[in-house]
């Protein structure tokens, strides 16, 4: 397995495993109504998505330039944000169907939301860059 | 549609049988590039193609052969 292969895979888990963590803080904190409120509740969120945003610099930045990581990987690199560029599209299209149908009636969604949408497209997208380049390897191995 | 051959196999035993990885490491390539190389599921750039052959000791045209 490429060095950045070994990495995406590694990605893969960790951003699965802050994904859960972000959704099960939310369940068992309250939920959104009680994020304004609770300062605790906001630490752990913010806790978490620098962590998986930091993850994501540890893993393809720092961690790679101690290993070869040739033009094949590269390319396979470059073409790994089609996969995470679509990947935040349907979470925003989302986003945006599910908080007008909660709040269409009323007019106005609560600004909370803004920073909840905000750590969601950031994990989501950490986890499609992952998942891009595990895609572009399988592509590689099957077609060339 | 152009294919190109390689002969990197087969160089790679009539030099000592030299591994996939030392010749990633002296081309500067991963070993899973040189196994896509050999399987013909990667062409790779002209940079590359350079530094097989000269890892090798041999010409451009030996490793690699163009069919139109």
């Amino acid at each position: 397995m490429a060095p950045l292969q070994k990495r995406a895979w590694w990605g893969l888990g960790l951003g699965l495993a802050f994904a859960i963590a972000f959704v099960l803080v939310f369940i068992l904190m309250g939920g959104i109504e009680s994020f304004d409120s609770d300062q605790g509740f906001r630490i752990i969120v913010d806790v978490l998505w620098v962590g998986a945003l930091a993850m994501n610099l540890v893993i393809f930045n720092l961690s790679l330039r101690r290993v070869t990581v040739d033009e094949r990987d590269k390319m396979i690199m470059g073409r790994a944000p089609r996969i995470q560029w679509l990947a935040v599209v349907f979470t925003l299209a989302a986003w945006v169907i599910a908080l007008n149908e909660v709040y269409q009636s009323t007019g106005l969604v609560p600004a909370v939301y803004l920073y909840v949408v905000f750590m969601s497209v950031l994990i989501v997208s950490t986890l499609a860059y992952s998942l891009g380049i595990l895609i572009g390897y399988w592509r590689a191995s099957r077609n060339g | 549609m152009a294919r190109i051959n390689n002969q990197i196999r087969r160089l790679r035993f009539d030099h000592g049988e030299m591994t996939q990885e030392e010749l990633a490491h002296r081309a500067g390539c991963t070993r899973q590039t040189i196994i896509a190389l050999e399987q013909g599921k990667y062409l790779p750039s002209i940079e590359l193609a350079f530094k097989i052959a000269r890892a090798f000791g041999v010409a451009l045209e030996e490793v690699f052969q163009y069919e139109a």
